[in-house]
């Protein structure tokens, strides 16, 4: 990859993630559905991990897991039964999401598009009931409350909506990414040559 | 003969008698030269008139080229002179909004006596459901600094809570929503002597916009609509901040009696809110500026 191109890449993923990110925090609103939020941080770092491969996906994963724990960081609550702003769940999230995103479905069905989707749909699933199941454990723990969510409350308004709308804000941005993407063809050249020669992350490969 | 028909000047005589003849007997009534020109007019006629169309239409095209570019530069007048009335009547909304806030702000600081307001504009809201902090353009620079277990409540333009803060940054602040499980604010029923409950954030309420109500007593009758404030008990909220409305009670439980409560504030609508810091806070700490500047004084 030569200066030019990597500048372009440098500059238009820029551009993506500053988008994404304050448009997602500013307007939530408008990307609401049933008390969910398409999160377009979170589909962004999934479909670049898949489709431009794990090196990407994780620095951009760490890049706009900073930015969602600086905009908007989850209130957890702390050891001392307070409520606190917590730093690094963000970045901590979208890393993880980066890993697993890059690591399957990808190198033996060649990245294609149904795919990036089908990737979404598991990591977005995983993310919720992982959530889910952490705020469960902690608030027992911590805050000796409940978090009492019904069948339908868990399932059908929180984990089948979130990954409804993300499937929705996903088709958008995978043509973008693309099209108009960091790279020309819409592909990674070095990723190319790499799992040609077999060498990308086999290992972590389904 | 030939000589004479060599000469040019006969010959330009000829042909100007010959002219002459044509316009007398032209102008004779019912000429027969009328007669002779009239297969002429039939080919000519067509000619002309389909050159007087062209020409027509090139006066036309033109003029309206020329009119187009009189009519497109007084249209762009007209527009730069709509966009100029239109940014002024903006202006002038904006100013009506910001009057109305600031005349709220003031109602806020009357209401509310022995708190500093501070305004502040929303800079970000929640990307999820569980990234669901507030982010506020109002820190430690302004003068809000959280120290132990202290807090601020955070009300909107009608002085409704919004939530607390539980950080401040130089420049600026996160705010816990009412709706986020982690909340609780000790409320009462807008009454004289009314029941005092408990208010918090839910899991599962909170995709519905309400809020939780526990710690009814047995006796207390809660009826859909009543109002709830703060009760000012816990110390962190001022009494009297009107919180919202029971939409709901649960009365199958005398043990753990439940209701819902639909808050006032639209927090999917936030723009701008205000911070109350109680003035004790700030004379501690300016008391506690003055000691460490007077102590630094000295040793200096």
């Amino acid at each position: 990859m030569n200066k030019v191109e990597l500048i372009r890449k440098i500059a238009i993923y820029s551009v993506y993630i500053l988008f994404l990110t304050c448009f997602q925090v500013s307007f939530p609103d408008k990307l609401s559905l049933n008390g969910q939020i398409a999160d377009l941080m979170f589909v962004f770092v999934v479909l670049v991990s898949y489709m431009f491969g794990l090196k990407d996906g994780i620095i951009i994963g760490l890049i706009v897991g900073i930015l969602r724990d600086c905009f908007a960081a989850p209130a957890v609550i702390g050891l001392n039964g307070s409520v606190v702003s917590s730093v690094g769940i963000g970045v901590f999230l979208l890393f993880a999401v980066a890993v697993f995103s890059a690591s399957v479905f990808t190198i033996k069905i060649k990245r294609k598009p149904a795919f990036a989707l089908l990737t979404l749909i598991s990591v977005t699933a995983l993310y919720k009931i992982f959530g889910h199941g952490i705020i469960f454990i902690w608030t027992r723990i911590f805050s000796k409350t409940l978090y009492h969510l019904s069948a339908k409350e868990l399932f059908v308004d929180s984990i089948l909506t979130q990954i409804f709308l993300n499937i929705l804000a996903a088709i958008p941005l995978y043509l973008l990414l693309r099209f108009v993407g960091p790279y020309k063809k819409g592909q990674n050249p070095m990723l190319r040559a790499q799992e040609g020669k077999g060498a990308d992350s086999s290992w972590l490969t389904i | 003969m030939r000589r004479l028909f060599a000469n040019k000047w006969f010959i330009i005589a000829l042909v100007a008698v010959f002219l002459v003849a044509i316009i007398i007997l032209g102008a004779i009534p019912n000429s027969p030269l009328d007669k002779v020109l009239t297969p002429l007019r039939a080919v000519a006629n067509p000619i002309q008139s389909g050159i007087k169309g062209f020409g027509t239409k090139v006066d036309d095209y033109w003029a309206a080229i020329t009119d187009g570019v009189a009519i497109r530069k007084r249209n762009e007048d007209l527009e730069e002179e709509i966009a100029r009335l239109q940014h002024e009547v903006q202006q002038g909304e904006e100013a009506i909004i910001r009057y109305e806030e600031l005349k709220d702000a003031f109602h806020i600081k009357d209401t509310f006596s022995d708190y500093d307001i501070f305004g502040s504009s929303v800079l970000s809201r929640e990307a999820d459901e569980w990234f669901s902090v507030i982010r506020i353009d109002a820190g430690k620079d302004d003068g809000l600094e959280l120290t132990g277990k202290n807090s601020y409540a955070v009300v909107d333009t009608q002085s409704n809570l919004i939530g607390r803060v539980i950080e401040t940054n130089n420049n600026d602040s996160k705010v816990l929503p009412l709706l986020h499980e982690g909340f609780t604010v000790n409320g009462k029923v807008n009454e004289v002597n009314g029941a005092v409950i408990i208010v918090s954030g839910d899991a599962s309420l909170k995709r519905q916009g309400l809020c939780l109500v526990t710690g009814i007593d047995e006796d207390v009758i809660l009826e859909p609509g009543d109002e709830i404030v703060t009760s000012g008990d816990g110390g962190l909220f001022p009494q009297g901040i009107p919180i919202g409305t029971i939409e709901d009670v649960d009365y199958s439980d005398p043990l753990n009696i439940k209701a819902t409560l639909r808050p006032y504030a639209q927090i999917d609508d936030l723009k701008d809110v205000f911070i109350m810091v109680p003035y004790e806070k700030e004379e501690e700490v300016s008391t506690e500026e003055t000691a460490e500047t007077s102590t630094a004084n000295e040793q200096g």
